[in-house]
């Protein structure tokens, strides 16, 4: 790609300067993170030391909720974004009033605030036998994600370009097997992207997890993360280190996947 | 396809994995996540199940504040799945929740822990709804004193002032100085707090209980003059951008002398402490001018939704443990409330701690013990009384003066009407 | 290109395959949103306080008592603000890096990784971290703006209602800008790649094969963004509950969060539950027109 690259320093000043905007709060986060109680009410002073404490209190507070973070994001991820890809694959290629109405249908779900639905999934998730479970969150976290997961593939299948449908088609390639065999492998950068995007969102929601889980075996890091944050007081060193602490799994799915942006192959993927 | 045999093997795993969480130990709900609160909950709950080998419960944090709780509670309520107790503000919180007969009375706890001898008046009437009770207190916290830097006060030979016009003298010494004089922050409560010592100057303390069961308009003269009393004092004196600030980072400018004097509830004693700034020396304080010898709180209390007979049984039995002297000495010390307790021993609390018990027990002699104005208000004009006065603290202006006047009168008479208003 | 395919019923194999898929999507969807939506516009022609076991009807009450209060106008135009600023500003701000980016600089990985780093940082968390980038007299901007001699220019970040919605939007743009870039980058690398190479032969600049080439190409990343922001702009609720509450005194007050406060601040449900609802009209009718739109171009462009 370099070879794109003519006005280069221009662009490289550009990306320094947004990337040293980007990283100033964050460098305060951590310098915070190391910092003891007395330190911290000096915003900007250096820390004299490393205040390991913070953390000591970040993965005691955590504890095995972390693991529930992981338990119930990894699930979560994959069958959300299965359900929007299936979900997206028909109507990116229905044509006729029926696929464009389910999808705009679905897309309104997407303008609803989530807090109002509360209390009826509270009902439903008890009927049902799965509050305070991991798998109700897997549920839940799948179906909240449904128009935006749809919205998202509908819209990376579009450029994936139509002629090779029907080329398919017509080479007598079934409907799902066009689905399973190309549409998928030509979409990869997209559905990784989809994939980070739901990692961070599942594993940063902390409002399904107050109104479904109860217990330690359930709950998920935000709670414990939420908490260094109480109506009166603010802890903030260990909030700062539980913050970053809790960073490292979305970003390591972040790396990995976006090992899965390569440039796109036109009819590549078919073949 | 074999990635999905794979993953479809891990989902089974780790679904094998997990337990369905069952709720056998009875739940006490609260919202002390984090720091010294966190501290005294815990301090307490291990103490009343060592006391209670037969009633044990389990703590449940709802990150956030009292709307958080709130709103978890009513979930709870809708599914039939309340916990056994949980942390409720005091008054019109209570009121709210005993009217839709989601409470149990606490008459028979009362009566064993003898309420009516070992609580102030003040604290009594705001947890009984008609005569019954259905809160117990256990966790106060006095918000009228005034913090201060004493190493400030000392170059500037500051004494501790008593009235308005040498609080006003002290704030222009330490703007002279170069010291903003007094730090407040934020937020819809702690302007409100503020506003009371003036209130309480011009109305006294039957006019505070007055407005606060709506006898009192808001447009009448008194209600202005302490208005103007409150702007021409504590609203003068007030740091510079003070309304971009939290209350902690307002008290981290006590500690670090950015700021002379911070009229605030005494948790933040616990937060100075907490950051090196020791009480009696590096701070020391006051009560607020005009409320000398009385004493306004903030207070929570324990309130025990309708339940199971068993559940019941046992929160009244965590409840007995908890506001004995013991059980209190076990929360207030760690967190740095006052127990509401009078019996308790002064001599548990630090040099602060045992200050503010002296205040709260001169104020019980005195029957000067007032309850937060805020919830003993109907809920929706104490939440707009708070929002109104810090517009007002942040531009004391005629017109900001006018439509506070004027909006707050509307919904008095919106809540007379409704017949929302309480005689506490 | 259902003539393709035999006509057996009145519904081909095809759109019968179609329907197979939709299935699933659509139980999900029926069962966890209709019902939940109903309820609240049940609710909101009730006064209750939520925690009474009855409640009572009062018809359109709430709606009227509402576009009559200046709070609740307020809260309008900041979603309206908020809708203005994210459609361009992470929008923007992604498109730019992810374009600089895909060029291939030095040091890319570390840019990308930095440039998404905020957007995995929890709501609360970003709300602690901005209240001290903003702390009016000796936080990170004053004294960054007092270190280059800009210190006049400092303000009350937070504590100015007419100000305080713009600094919470410089907190947004930090945390979000992360997705719109992730989406675009993904969306340039997804482009084929002889597209650009073909460009690039017959001599087109960088400037030129980006607008020219790759920019339309963008065109479905592009309405995902366009789309997420415009429906982030109307959902907003977290960062600005965690960091201000919608004050001081209501100034930063959005629909969701003033939905929050009435509802469990003040025990007035039905009033909220009409909020809710006036929400999902307005989102309806500011931004469903706006995606309708988006997606017959990207069916048209389809087509081609």
């Amino acid at each position: 790609m370099t070879s794109l690259s003519r006005n280069r320093p221009a662009a490289g000043i550009v990306v320094f300067i947004f990337a040293a905007l980007f990283v100033a709060p964050l460098v305060l986060a951590f310098l915070t993170s190391i910092k003891s109680p007395a330190e911290i009410t000096r915003v900007l002073a250096l820390p004299s030391g490393i205040y390991i404490e913070n953390y000591r209190i970040a993965f005691e507070r955590m504890g095995r909720s972390f693991l529930n973070s992981i338990a119930i994001t990894g699930p979560a991820v994959v069958l959300s974004i299965a359900v929007g890809a299936i979900a997206a694959y028909p109507l990116a290629f229905m044509r006729g009033r029926g696929g464009r109405l389910t999808y705009f249908v679905l897309l309104t779900g997407m303008l609803v605030p989530f807090q109002i639905v509360q209390i009826p999934l509270f009902l439903m998730i008890r009927a049902i036998g799965l509050f305070d479970t991991i798998p109700g969150l897997w549920l839940v976290h799948t179906a909240y994600a449904v128009p935006f997961c749809t919205f998202f593939m509908r819209n990376f299948f579009a450029s994936v370009p139509r002629s090779m449908y029907e080329a398919a088609r017509i080479e007598g390639c079934s409907v799902s097997g066009y689905f399973w065999r190309i549409l998928l492998p030509a979409s990869v950068s997209g559905l990784s992207a989809l994939a980070i995007i739901q990692s961070r969102a599942i594993w940063n929601d902390l409002l399904f997890a107050m109104t479904l889980t109860s217990s330690d075996s359930a709950r998920p890091a935000t709670v414990a993360i939420a908490g260094f944050a109480s109506s009166l007081q603010v802890e903030y060193g260990p909030l700062m280190a539980a913050t970053l602490i809790s960073t490292l799994p979305v970003m390591l799915a972040y790396l990995l996947f976006q090992k899965a942006f390569v440039r796109g192959l036109l009819g590549g993927a078919g073949k | 396809m074999k990635k999905i045999i794979w993953l479809g093997a891990a989902l089974g795993a780790l679904a094998s994995t997990i337990t369905v969480g069952a709720q056998t130990v009875p739940e006490i709900w609260h919202y002390y996540a984090a720091g010294s609160e966190k501290a005294g909950i815990d301090a307490l709950i291990a103490y009343t199940n060592k006391q209670n080998p037969d009633a044990q419960v389990a703590g449940r944090v709802i990150p956030g504040n009292a709307v958080e709780l709130r709103r978890q509670l009513q979930t709870a309520f809708m599914g039939g799945q309340p916990p056994a107790i949980y942390q409720s503000s005091m008054a019109s919180e209570l009121k709210t929740f005993v009217d839709g007969g989601r409470l149990h009375p606490l008459t028979d706890v009362w009566k064993e822990i003898r309420g009516d001898q070992i609580f102030p008046e003040g604290v009594q009437r705001v947890v009984k709804i008609n005569g019954v009770p259905y809160g117990v207190p256990y966790d106060l916290s006095l918000i009228n004193n005034v913090f201060y830097n004493k190493a400030t006060f000392e170059k500037l030979g500051i004494t501790p002032p008593a009235d308005w016009d040498s609080l006003k003298a002290a704030c222009k010494t330490l703007r002279d100085a170069g010291i903003q004089p007094l730090a407040n922050a934020g937020g819809p409560f702690w302007s409100l707090y503020n506003f009371y010592a003036p209130l309480v100057s011009t109305v006294g303390v039957d006019g505070y209980y007055k407005i606060a069961s709506g006898e009192l308009a808001f447009d009448s003269p008194e209600f202005r003059k302490a208005l103007a009393l409150y702007r021409d004092t504590m609203v003068s004196c007030y740091a510079q951008n003070w309304s971009g600030k939290t209350w902690t980072q307002a008290a981290d400018d006590v500690v670090n002398g950015n700021s002379g004097m911070f009229m605030m509830g005494i948790w933040a004693a616990a937060y100075m402490k907490q950051a090196g700034f020791e009480p009696g020396k590096g701070f020391d304080v006051f009560p607020a001018p005009g409320t000398d010898g009385k004493a306004i709180f903030q207070m929570d209390v324990f309130a025990a939704p309708e339940g199971p007979a068993e559940t019941v049984k046992v929160a009244g039995k965590f409840i007995e443990a908890a506001v004995s002297p013991e059980g209190q000495a076990a929360f207030a010390v760690p967190k740095g409330s006052l127990a509401p307790n009078i019996e308790v021993d002064p001599k548990i609390y630090d040099y602060a701690g045992a200050k503010f018990a002296q205040q709260l027990a001169a104020a019980s002699k005195a029957n000067a013990v007032l309850p937060n104005l805020f919830f003993l208000l109907p809920t929706k004009v104490g939440t707009e009384l708070g929002t109104q006065i810090e517009k007002f603290a942040i531009d004391p202006s005629e017109a900001n003066e006018s439509d506070l006047i004027a909006t707050l009168e509307a919904l008095r008479q919106e809540a007379l009407a409704e017949n929302a208003y309480t005689k506490w | 290109m259902k003539q393709l395919v035999p006509r057996r019923s009145v519904l081909s194999s095809t759109t019968r395959a179609h329907i197979a898929f939709l299935i699933l999507p659509v139980a999900l969807f029926a069962v966890f949103y209709v019902y939940p939506i109903l309820s609240t516009a049940y609710l909101s022609l009730h006064s209750w306080d939520g925690v009474a076991p009855t409640m009572r009807y009062v018809g359109l009450q709430n709606y009227f008592v509402l576009v009559r209060q200046p709070r609740f106008l307020h809260a309008v135009m900041n979603n309206m603000s908020w809708l203005a600023f994210m459609l361009l500003g992470p929008t923007g701000v992604g498109l730019l890096l992810a374009a600089l980016l895909d060029r291939g600089l030095r040091a890319e990985k570390i840019y990308r990784m930095i440039f998404f780093l905020p957007f995995t940082i929890p709501a609360v968390a970003v709300a602690a971290i901005w209240r001290w980038v903003y702390e009016p007299t000796n936080g990170l901007l004053t004294a960054t703006l007092q270190a280059v001699g800009l210190g006049g220019w400092a303000q009350n970040w937070l504590g100015d209602p007419a100000l305080v919605t713009y600094a919470l939007m410089g907190a947004v743009l930090w945390w979000t800008t992360g997705f719109a870039f992730l989406v675009f980058f993904a969306g340039l690398r997804n482009i084929p790649v002889e597209f650009i190479e073909a460009a690039r032969i017959e001599g087109a600049s960088p400037w030129q094969i980006f607008w020219k080439v790759s920019f339309p190409l963008l065109w479905p990343s592009t309405i995902i963004v366009l789309g997420m922001a415009a429906i982030d702009a109307m959902r907003l609720f977290d960062v600005i509950w965690a960091t201000t509450n919608g004050g001081p005194a209501y100034a930063s007050e959005v629909l969701a969060t003033q939905m929050y406060d009435v509802a469990f601040g003040r025990f007035e449900m039905g009033k909220a539950s009409a909020i809710s609802v006036f929400l999902l009209i307005i989102a309806g009718v500011v931004i469903m027109p706006y995606i309708a739109a988006m997606s017959r171009r990207v069916a048209e462009s389809e087509a081609e």
